[in-house]
Formats: C-alpha cells, structure tokens, sequence
C-alpha cells in the first residue's frame, strides 16, 4: 500500500479520496513505484490475519521519498529493491460462465463481486436475463449504486459460445450429466483461445472421462465450488490424469485470490465432500422413511448434535432432490456400494416434481404462506 | 488536580464497574468530597466496546452515583485515551468545576487472538495491519530505524527495562510488583519482532484510575497542573516522514510547555508512555529531555532511575508499572500528584518541582502532555 500525493501541495494520502483537505487540489495517481528497503522486522507474534509467523515486514522508501510497509514470507534486507503496481488487485482477468443454474448464477456473482470481468454464456438468452436479474438482486445487498453499476458493467450475456473467445478461463456449470457435460466442453473448447484454462464445476463426475472430450486436456481441471459460492470457502481442486501442473497451479491460486480455501483432492467418485455427504443425506432420508422422527426432528437433531448449521434433509431441498439422486446414482454405479443407491422416497419425490427448495417442495413446502 | 485515586494494574476478576469505584472513591477521599460535589465526569476507555460489548460508559459509570445525574461522557483516543480526557477536563474548567476524569480497562479474559485483533484497532486497520504491522511490529520498526539513525543499542532497551522493573518493586500498585527480573530472564525471552523481545514489551493489564480538577487549589496538598498539550498526527507509519520521533509528541510537549512557561530543561521526572522499551527513548528525545539519539547516554549513565538526575517513570512505567490503556493516561497522573506532594513511598523521586506526563495512543497517532508542579 502506498501513498498518493496531493498534485497541489504534496501532502500525502493514504486514503480512498480525491482531493487534498488542505488545499483542496486532486490528487495523483499512486503509479508504479521503485522503493528501497529501509527497515526490518522480523515478526515472530502472530496476529489476527497474519497467523502463519515468522513474517517480514519492511518499511521501505520510495523513490519519490514516501513510505510504504510492505509484508514478506521470507527474509529482506535492507537496501533490497522493491517494486509496487499501480493495481494491487487482479490483473485483467476475464473469466466465462456457462450454464444458467443455481451453480452457475452463484459463480457469476462471486466473479462480479470480486471485480473480474465475466463473460456469460447459455443456451436461451431468456434465461439467462432472469437469471442475471437474480444475480443483480444478490450484488444490490452488499453493493452501492455506483459499485452495482461497475459490476454489472463488466458482465457480458451472450446464448453464443464464441464470446468466450477472449476468456482466460471458462467454467462449465451445466447440468450434472455426462453427455451434456462432454457436448458443452468441446463446444468451449472449439470457442476459446488455446491458452484459456477450461475448468468444470461438476461436484462427482470422472474428470478423465470429461478431459476425453478435449484436444488440449492439460489445460482442463475441476473447481468444484459449493452454493452459494460467494459465502462458501471451500473449492475441491481435481486434477484428470492429463491435466498440467500448470494449469492445477493456476486454478489453486485463483481460488485463494477470490479469498476461497482450495484443497486438492483426487480424481475419485464424488471427491471428499459428496463421498462423505450422500450417504449422510441417504441415511438421513432412511430414517425418516423408517419413521424414526419427522423430517423437522431429524434435521434438529442433526444440526445440534453434530454442530451442523443445516440438518440433511433440509440441506437435500438446498441442493435439489433431482441432482442428489443423479450423484446417488452416479457414486453407487461407480462405487459399487448400496450405501449410495437412493432411497426410494427420494426417486419418489422427484418424480412428483417435489425436487426441493427450488420447485418450492420436497422434505419442506416452501410455497409462500397464503395471507390472512 | 485535588483529588486522585487509582487502583492496582494487572490481571483482575473485578469488572469495570467495580473498578472504576475503587479509583474514584480514592480520588474522592484524597480530595476529602463527596461525588454530589463533582460537576461532570469525563470516562476514558479504549475496547470496552469490541471486548465487553459495552458502550455508552458515562451512563455505566452513572450506576454508581445513583440519582446523581450530572453531565458526562466517554473520552476515546486508543491508549491515550487517559491524557486526552484529562487534557479536555482542563479546558471544560470553565463549564463544570470540579470535573472528575476516570480511565478504566478490562483486558484479561479475552482469548489472546481477539485481544491483539481488538488492540490492533488502534492502528491504521487499512494501511498497516493489512500488511501484518502489528504493534510489536510497528515500535519493531522504530527501533531499527532508532539503532540505524543513533547508534542505539538493545543492550540499552536492557538497561532501561531492568529500571523499570526495579522501580516497579517500589510500587505496590504495579502490575509486576511482586516480580523480580534479573538479566537472566530478559535473556531467556522470545523474539516478539526483531530487536524486540518479551521484557521489551509491557503486559497488558486491568485496572482504573480517577483524578480530580478544579480551578482552584482546596488545600496544600492540590497539585497545579499548569500545562496541557494534545496532538493528533496520521495513523499510519507510511503516511509519515520520519520514523525515529512521534510529531504528536513534539507538538503536545510544545502546548504544555508554553502554557507551563517551562523548557524541557526545567523538568525533574517524567512518567512516560513506555508500551515498548523503544519508546521510552524516543518519549525522552521528543520531550526535549534529551536531544535526539542522545537519550541513551543519560540510560547508560544511570540518570533516569528514581536517584538519577532525571528520573523517568518512578512507577516502573508502562512495562512493569502495568498497561490498562485508558487507565494509563490518568494513572500518570495520578503517580505524578503522588510524587509532587512526596506521598511516594520508597519511589519517592527527591527535590524534584516540576514533572511531566506523556501518553501516546497508537504509534505516535495521538499524544497528550500534561505539565504539573509542586503543591505550593
């Protein structure tokens, strides 16, 4: 962080305002800046934020004879060169989106929210203008006008997979099935530039199977993120067998630069997260056809005795009956084990359109109360 | 100043209330009135919000002088909190006379990460911390740039932390009254950030302490404090141009000064804001005590022990006298009234007329000085 001087007087301001309270003239910009290392202290005390110790930090002068404190995770000296960018965010990095669920709207919000620039792409443009007035709905709770306008103002809508010709990097986030899955990477594919990173969402298909659509699989990985994603840390990163170091490096870092938690995890049925979450939700559906207790009393009893902050059938609805099952099946096909099957109450609710939260049924009626 | 009362600084069970009682009715009782004499209060107090959920401090503190109502409200200025409230009693004279100023802090308790985060919010929260520049880490760097500017030596940041907890041996409200510390000990301490270790840090401590003004001495013991000065300079250490003197402290000295007619030559002790052993050199240059990088030849001579020609922190200071933020400042106070009327006890600093107090509020962020003489 460095300052910017008064174009008037020469003050200093290390603060996001325009003009000098002093004299009242703008302010210039901060710009590339060459500085010198002019003390070090090696700090061994962690602090909220930075708990990992020890750490340097070092206050260097700047060429223009301001200061700035810089941090470093390993030893500098003094009289060590630094050099700062005007822009400490992101480079211009443009991402693309496609799909237009529940997975892929919560993508486009966080993108947005973290200032990169997103390109977003689904079949029918009609929906895709519902679903990005749900995301401007989302962004307008935590956005003033002027910060919506700048966000929506990097969002781009096409129906048109060759928009995607300038991203850096496409994420499918279409439905949860194989062959739509594969019809929708190659089309990317032939979209984008052969630099372009392509990434899918999906939260238990086989990456080696999807990479078998691609001429340039090194270039592919998994980022499996969970909704919503601009409140949930973590991403599951998958590597298929093709895919380069690189490119695994690529989408592990963009994940902590959008402040999310990536863990790596092996290209296997249904990774950490739906391996270990179905069968929960699977008995928990058990239990409630054996008649154990009623669907509000499971969930109860879930979320206090296991410290969750949702009880399983509740988090089934979030989710959707319709892709649990179509996970059940694909873990159970692949793992060949019963604890995956589906239980039937689940296939029957699903077949009643009763798919959860979203179709405004399942284990709960979400349909609004009628007015007195 | 008629009145001061203050209570032990250290670790405590005693909640805030409680106290702030105990120093308020030492002041009331050094000052031989009852609280309905008092006119207005003023209540110092730094994280009672972020640590005890509680704000809005004058109407707790009114809880205890029921049916009393008299004007009052809440001084923050991170840890000089202290020495700004006292500064604004002074100029509020004219309004409410006698006004009663107390510091009260709560530190204990907290788990030591929401602690440091709660202290931290006395640092620029955007421009520093983001960059992990802790407090440690701040004074840290003053010292680096101190011993590049200077020549200045940790053996002397040894020296004077050894002071101070010799001083604080004297002092039976001190945090580490009953502690011994030998050079054996600050040798085995860890590396907090380089050069500063554990003894060059002071603890951070519960406590309270109330002081009295009015316009008007009441007897021979009211001590006349005959010079203020407070001064605010930017948070954060890049916004500033010089890294080894806190310009708050240079300006708040120069105010107090002039208002005490004094110069920094007519000065016998000082209690001084010594939250790191750094610090309390830079306190000494930017109080005139001595020029820059010439205070430590007066540490290395012994003169600023209690029998030394300047004595600074007779109370052994904030690093072994104890650090409960907002109590700091108008502890300071409070030693310094002790020590003007010789009610010091085996502290007790000889001859001396003129004394000051130095509170500084983050990194140099803020600074208050007051300037007090002897009971005439």
């Amino acid at each position: 962080m460095s300052m910017r001087p008064c174009q008037g007087c020469g003050r200093r301001y290390g603060y996001p305002v325009d003009v000098c309270t002093v004299c009242r003239s703008p302010l210039g910009e901060t710009g590339e800046r060459n500085g010198e290392v002019v003390a070090v202290t090696e700090v061994a005390t962690p602090s909220p934020g930075h708990e990992d110790v020890p750490y340097w930090c070092a206050l260097v002068m700047l060429d223009d004879g301001s200061y700035a404190i810089s941090k470093h995770d390993a030893p500098i000296g003094i009289g060590d060169k630094t050099h700062t960018s005007a822009r400490e965010t992101a480079t211009a990095f443009r991402i693309g989106i496609v799909g237009s669920g529940v997975m892929a709207r919560g993508l486009v919000e966080l993108f947005l929210a973290r200032g990169l620039e997103v390109v977003w792409v689904a079949r029918s443009l009609e929906r895709l203008e519902i679903a990005r007035a749900k995301v401007e709905s989302r962004l307008v709770r935590v956005m003033d006008d002027e910060q919506l306008a700048f966000a929506l103002s990097r969002l781009a809508l096409s129906d048109d997979l060759a928009h995607l010709a300038a991203c850096d990097l496409v994420i499918e986030a279409v439905v949860e099935e194989i062959e739509p899955k594969l019809a929708v990477l190659r089309s990317i594919e032939q979209a984008v530039s052969s630099e372009c990173l392509i990434a899918t969402n999906t939260s238990s298909l086989p990456l080696d199977v999807l990479a078998s659509a691609l001429e340039r699989p090194v270039r592919f990985g998994g980022m499996h993120f969970f909704n919503p994603p601009i409140r949930m840390r973590l991403v599951e990163i998958v590597r298929s067998p093709q895919t380069d170091d690189d490119t695994d490096e690529r989408l592990f870092e963009l994940s902590l630069s959008l402040g999310k938690i990536p863990v790596r995890v092996a290209n296997s049925p249904g990774f950490v997260v739906n391996r270990v979450l179905m069968p929960l939700l699977n008995e928990a559906v058990r239990a409630l056809e054996d008649g154990v207790a009623p669907a509000e009393d499971i969930d109860e009893a879930i979320r206090l005795g296991l410290n969750h902050p949702m009880g399983p059938l509740a988090l089934a609805d979030l989710i959707g009956l319709d892709v649990v099952v179509n996970i059940m099946d694909d873990l159970h096909n692949r793992l060949g084990d019963a604890a995956y099957a589906p239980r039937p109450m689940l296939r029957q609710l699903v077949e009643q359109g009763k798919s959860g939260r979203k179709a405004g049924a399942g284990f709960y009626d979400y349909s609004a109360p009628p007015l007195p | 100043m008629i009145g001061a009362g203050k209570t032990r600084f250290g670790p405590s069970t005693h909640a805030m209330p409680r106290l702030a009682q105990e120093a308020i009715l030492g002041a009331l009782d050094d000052a031989g009135m009852s609280i309905e004499d008092v006119e207005a209060f003023i209540v110092a107090n730094f994280l009672g919000g972020p640590n005890e959920s509680q704000l809005h401090l004058n109407s707790v503190i009114a809880g205890l002088f029921p049916d009393v109502r008299r004007p009052g409200w809440r001084v923050e200025a991170a840890c000089a909190s202290g020495g700004a409230a006292v500064h604004q009693a002074v100029h509020m004279l004219a309004a409410y006379d006698p006004i009663l100023v107390i510091g009260v802090e709560r530190l204990s308790g907290r788990p030591s990460g929401e602690l440091t985060r709660n202290i931290g919010m006395a640092g620029d929260v955007t421009l520093d911390q983001l960059q992990g520049l802790n407090f440690p880490a701040s004074y840290a760097l003053v010292a680096q740039r101190h011993m590049q500017r200077y020549g200045t030596r940790t053996e002397d940041f040894e020296i004077l932390s050894l002071k101070n907890h010799a001083n604080a041996q004297l002092n039976p409200l001190a945090h580490f009254y009953h502690k011994q510390v030998s050079q054996s000990d600050i040798d085995c301490g860890a590396t907090v950030a380089t050069p500063l270790r554990l003894f060059d840090c002071c603890p951070v401590s519960d406590g309270a302490s109330a002081v009295i003004l009015s316009a008007e001495a009441i007897d021979a013991r009211s001590v006349p404090l005959i010079g203020t000065g407070l001064s605010t300079d930017v948070i954060s250490l890049a916004q500033r141009y010089e890294h080894t003197t806190f310009a708050s402290a240079r300006e708040a000295a120069r105010m107090a000064y002039a208002q005490a007619g004094i110069s920094p030559a007519g000065i016998d002790f000082a209690e001084v804001h010594d939250c790191f052993t750094i610090a309390e050199i830079v306190a000494m240059e930017d109080l005139g005590l001595a020029a820059p990088g010439e205070a430590v030849e007066l540490i290395r001579a012994g003169q600023t022990s209690i029998g030394g020609a300047l004595p600074i922190n007779p109370s052994g200071g904030l690093k072994a006298g104890g650090h409960a933020i907002s109590a700091t400042g108008v502890g300071q106070v409070y030693e310094v009234c002790k020590q003007l009327r010789g009610e010091a006890g085996e502290r007790q600093v000889r001859d001396s007329r003129v004394a000051v107090t130095h509170n500084v509020g983050g990194v140099g962020g803020t600074c208050a000085v007051q300037v007090l003489g002897r009971p005439t």
